[in-house]
């Protein structure tokens, strides 16, 4: 009776999944925001438990009732008040609680790693005894199976008794149908809100608690491991219970009985692929086919929502901005090419730099500029550096090998059709199911292709060489520049000119746009696409600075901290795109690993308080910090470059040919005064930004 | 030089229980001023967002030029010349209004590759001629370079007529155009309704001011309660019986 017993090993896992779906579901239910965090507080709580039975060798029951009777709820408890209460007080988007989500996510994850490490353990406790039972008929079951079955059955019946039979249960019912009606009727909402949280933290906390045991714990792999539980909730469409407790067994089940035959052949790495990822899998196909997931809309990610400072800057700026404008940029530069002086070691680190922006200037493409969410960004990275090393090896297609030097356009200019391809069911979706579509595709991407060894195995990342010669590092890094400059050049035709102004008006009113003749549905497939292949040269560039092709780099997880980077540092802003990648990439150099993780958390969460959130400030910043190395640079009387002092040279500025309006005298508010040297650079640059900008 | 005519043919939509078009044939010829009138609820924008794509018919079919353009998006039946302006103005509230007028005057072609390569459409100095005339004639030259969306609900609709007029339609649908608009603004408005009519392009116009609809329309539809109940020039439907119980019920009928 192989295919009961493998029927009973698979209810284990389901009923995991259906308790994880059974908390994201009264999350959803009690406080309408889909907690996407629900893997890192599992996570977190499965650490905090072994930590509590492993290093602190408490008692197992002690240790359980601590992490899933008093830190689970608690952090359940506190998210509602300190984050998502004062987001439903000043009614705050769904993409804002998307947004807060995702930083609790990033938090919780940068937490976990950074307590506890980012390396793998398996001594994870189990919950419940590893002995199997008899049953009748002679099959046997895992007493986890059973316990676990249990516990979906209990929580499932309280959770109905209570709904339906207690006055706490009306009031939540009073609560799910409307909020603000329900407040107005003396209803306690914050109550239940900060009920349902707990409900849904604890379930996580069981989610991560009954699965570390499973595997090899790592924060990352936990967490990744839970959100594609998110599948159950789909199929249930954010809705009925016993759709997602079903869903969960019956795919439980599924994987574990598929896992009797043997596929042999062409297909059999598909087969195990799709075996072992059954949940992933189930995630995106049921994304694919559910028609009208309505419930899944919201506005989360509706055009705009994540723009912060509308209209480009086209050419009626002030004299006084295209003067910050060009230093900005300049200082920009500046702090880009300093790198280059850095002593090998630390040249390699800042390698990632570049690499990062343009990830997260595709990012800004989709998001920033044509307002939809993608959380998949990973995964054309990933495509990107893949087949930029499958073209410099000669081992795509039959392809010959191309020049290393090539093989990264050519390899992002591949990914562009993908790009076009998962732009199709992404233009019909908005919202939420637009967030879990795109976060699918690149899980799927990462499951079915970069942890594949068909794909990846034997795969040789040579460094980039010209003419036979390996260039040397400082080279790389400028090759690096180079790339991101054009992916800055692309981001600026999509800013700026026609196509600028028609996402622009898509972002303001996509009704209007339409109405005028501006293709929506086209502009914002040409921005997927677009996106997707700066996104693959950007992972391509990752790839060759970590000189290897490691899947974990692409990880869909990283997705999710990318996504939020991003907004976190103004989702239209190319600027901060670069900033951002600085940020992470000097955070994660200079202190221990998941830092920058938890910094870039800390930083979405203050999104919520804070006007502008926290990333102003650092964009403020280093903005500051760069126009100070413009100054040093500039003026001799700091820096000592020339032999002139700053009186000579503001003589020597006030006497020289260039334009007047950089004659700004004193009284500009401590902008720095320019030696010839920088007036003419000044000008030279503001004459070709002019010219650029004319041509429109 | 001739234009494209629009007509629907039978356009029904209904909403859960409530039918709000029903059964309605209508047709804006080119070079007319078409009036549709009918109190509040009536079905009038139900109507428009028929004709124009917004919304999809439960039966019927509409047509352009005699070409069946019902199943197209609203997007491509602008970019075959079918423009509408909305019960509520439909701006670009983060940009200016010269550059609202950009999008409506450059989205009639599509160039995406020209676009990345950072190239302008050609003629850009043809489109900021129509574009500097259209503001000319609406007076609104002065606030060219302000941003919409700190702009009074008057000038947002006259802002959106110019927008939608910078696309050089074929038919122009006006939902409430001029609504919000003071008495000499109003002026100004029908003025220039009967010279874009007079370029050839139809135009259908909804609005409660009725003294302007039936000065400055050749053709007059009035519905009530989603179906058409009378049609004809303005002064035979101004008489019609029904016309007449309808807004007397509401107030005097000028
Ligand atoms: N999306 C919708 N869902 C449900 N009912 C709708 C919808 N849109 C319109 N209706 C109903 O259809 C009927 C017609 O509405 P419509 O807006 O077309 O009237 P109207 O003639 O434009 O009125 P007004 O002069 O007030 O603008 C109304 O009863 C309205 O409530
Ligand atoms: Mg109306």
């Amino acid at each position: 009776m192989r295919s009961i017993d493998l029927a009973f090993a698979g209810v284990s896992i389901g009923a995991i999944a259906a308790l994880s779906g059974i908390g994201l579901l009264v999350t959803y239910r009690t406080n309408g925001v889909l907690n996407i965090a629900q893997g890192g507080i599992a996570a977190l709580v499965a650490y905090v438990f072994r930590a509590m039975v492993v290093d602190w060798q408490l008692p197992l029951p002690v240790a359980a009732l601590l992490s899933l009777a008093v830190v689970s709820p608690l952090i359940g408890i506190v998210l509602e008040r300190f984050v998502f209460r004062p987001l439903a007080r000043r009614r705050a988007s769904a993409a804002e609680s998307l947004v807060a989500s995702l930083g609790v996510l990033v938090l919780t994850v940068g937490m976990t790693a950074g307590i506890w490490g980012l390396g793998s353990r398996n001594d994870a406790p189990s919950l419940f005894p590893e002995r199997t039972v008899g049953l009748p008929g002679g099959s046997r079951i895992g007493v986890d199976a059973l316990a676990e079955l249990a516990l979906v059955v209990a929580v499932c019946v309280t959770l109905g008794l209570i709904t339906t039979r207690t006055r706490f249960g009306r009031q939540v019912r009073a609560v799910v149908d409307d909020r603000r009606l329900a407040e107005l009727s003396a209803i306690p909402a914050d109550r239940v809100a900060a009920a349902g949280w707990a409900v849904g933290t604890i379930l996580a906390g069981f989610t991560g608690i009954l699965l570390a045991p499973r595997l090899q714990l790592t924060p990352y792999g936990l967490t990744l491991l839970v959100l594609e539980t998110f599948a159950v909730v789909v199929a249930a469409r954010l809705a009925s219970l016993p759709g997602a407790v079903l869903t969960a067994l019956a795919i439980g089940i599924l994987q574990s009985e598929l896992s009797q035959f043997q596929v042999t052949g062409e297909f059999s790495a598909l087969y195990l692929a799709v075996q072992s990822n059954l949940f992933v899998a189930a995630l995106l196909v049921l994304l694919l086919v559910l028609p009208r997931l309505r419930e899944l809309g919201g506005d989360a990610g509706s055009t705009g929502r994540f723009s912060s400072r509308g209209a480009p800057q086209t050419y009626r700026a002030s004299l006084t901005e295209q003067r910050r404008d060009v230093l900005g940029k300049l200082a920009g530069a500046v702090l880009l090419a300093a790198p280059l002086t850095f002593a090998p070691i630390n040249l390699r680190d800042a390698f990632i730099v570049p690499a990062l922006a343009l990830i997260f200037l595709s990012l800004v493409i989709v998001t920033g500029y044509s307002g939809q969410i993608s959380l998949g960004v990973a995964g054309y990275a990933g495509l990107g550096a893949l087949l930029s090393a499958k073209l410099a090896d000669g081992d795509l297609f039959g392809l010959p090998a191309l020049p290393a030097l090539a093989a990264p356009l050519v390899g992002a200019l591949l990914v562009a059709p993908v790009g076009l391809l998962t732009g199709y069911p992404a233009i019909r979706r908005r919202g939420l199911a637009l967030a879990l579509t795109t976060f699918a595709v690149g899980a799927v991407m990462s499951r079915f292709v970069f942890q594949q060894q068909t794909f990846v195995s034997g795969l040789h990342v040579a460094p980039l060489s010209v003419a036979g010669h390996t260039l040397s590092d400082r080279w790389f890094y400028v090759v690096e520049l180079l790339c991101l400059g054009l992916g800055l050049l692309v981001v600026r035709n999509l800013h700026e000119g026609r196509l600028g102004r028609a996402l622009l008006a898509v972002r303001d009113h996509p009704e209007g746009a339409a109405a005028v003749g501006v293709d929506v549905r086209n502009l914002k497939l040409l921005s997927f696409t677009v996106s997707a292949a700066v996104a693959g040269l950007g992972g391509a560039l990752l790839m060759l600075s970590y000189a290897s092709f490691d899947a974990d780099a692409f990880s869909p997880l990283n997705s999710l901290l990318w996504f939020t980077a991003v907004v976190v540092f103004g989702a239209d802003s190319a600027a901060g795109a670069v900033v951002a990648a600085g940020f992470i990439v000097t955070i994660d150099t200079l202190a221990p690993a998941g830092s920058a993780t938890l910094a870039v958390g800390i930083l979405a969460l203050s999104l919520g308080w804070l006007p502008g959130g926290l990333a102003s400030a650092v964009r403020h910043l280093v903005t500051r910090l760069g126009h100070r190395i413009v100054e040093d640079l500039t003026e001799p009387g700091r820096a000592g470059l020339a032999g002139t002092g700053a009186g000579a040279a503001r003589a020597a500025a006030a006497t020289s040919v260039s334009p007047a309006a950089y004659r700004q005298p004193a009284g500009d508010g401590g902008s720095p005064v320019l030696t010839p040297f920088g007036e003419a650079l000044l000008a030279r640059v503001r004459q070709v930004l002019h010219t650029s900008g004319r041509t429109q | 030089m001739s234009r494209a005519e629009l007509t629907g043919r039978g356009l029904a939509r209904r909403y859960g229980g409530l039918t709000a078009v029903d059964n309605v044939d209508i047709t804006v010829a080119p070079g007319k001023v078409t009036g549709l009138i009918g109190p509040n609820g009536a079905g009038k924008s139900t109507l428009f967002s028929l004709l124009t794509g917004v919304e999809k018919p439960d039966s019927g079919k509409v047509f352009l030029g005699g070409r069946n353009i019902t199943r197209m998006h609203p997007d491509v039946r602008a970019r075959h010349g079918l423009v509408q302006t909305f019960q509520v103005p439909s701006l670009f509230t983060s940009m200016t209004v010269m550059d609202n007028l950009l999008v409506g005057a450059e989205n009639r072609r599509r160039d995406y590759i020209g676009g990345l390569l950072g190239r302008t459409p050609h003629g850009s100095t043809r489109t900021r001629r129509v574009m500097t005339r259209t503001l000319e004639s609406l007076n609104l030259t002065g606030i060219a370079d302000t941003t919409t969306g700190t702009l009074p609900t008057g000038a947002l609709r006259l802002v959106e007529l110019a927008r939608a007029l910078c696309t050089r339609p074929d038919v122009l649908l006006l939902d409430e155009p001029a609504s919000g608009l003071d008495g000499q603004e109003t002026e100004r408005l029908s003025g220039l309704l009967r010279r874009v009519a007079g370029e050839g392009v139809g135009i259908l116009l909804v609005d409660h001011d009725v003294e302007l609809v039936f000065s400055v329309t050749d053709q007059v539809y009035a519905m009530v309660g989603g179906r058409i109940v009378a049609e004809g020039t303005p002064a035979a439907v101004r008489e019609d019986p029904t016309v007449r119980a309808v807004y007397l019920a509401q107030g005097p009928l000028a």
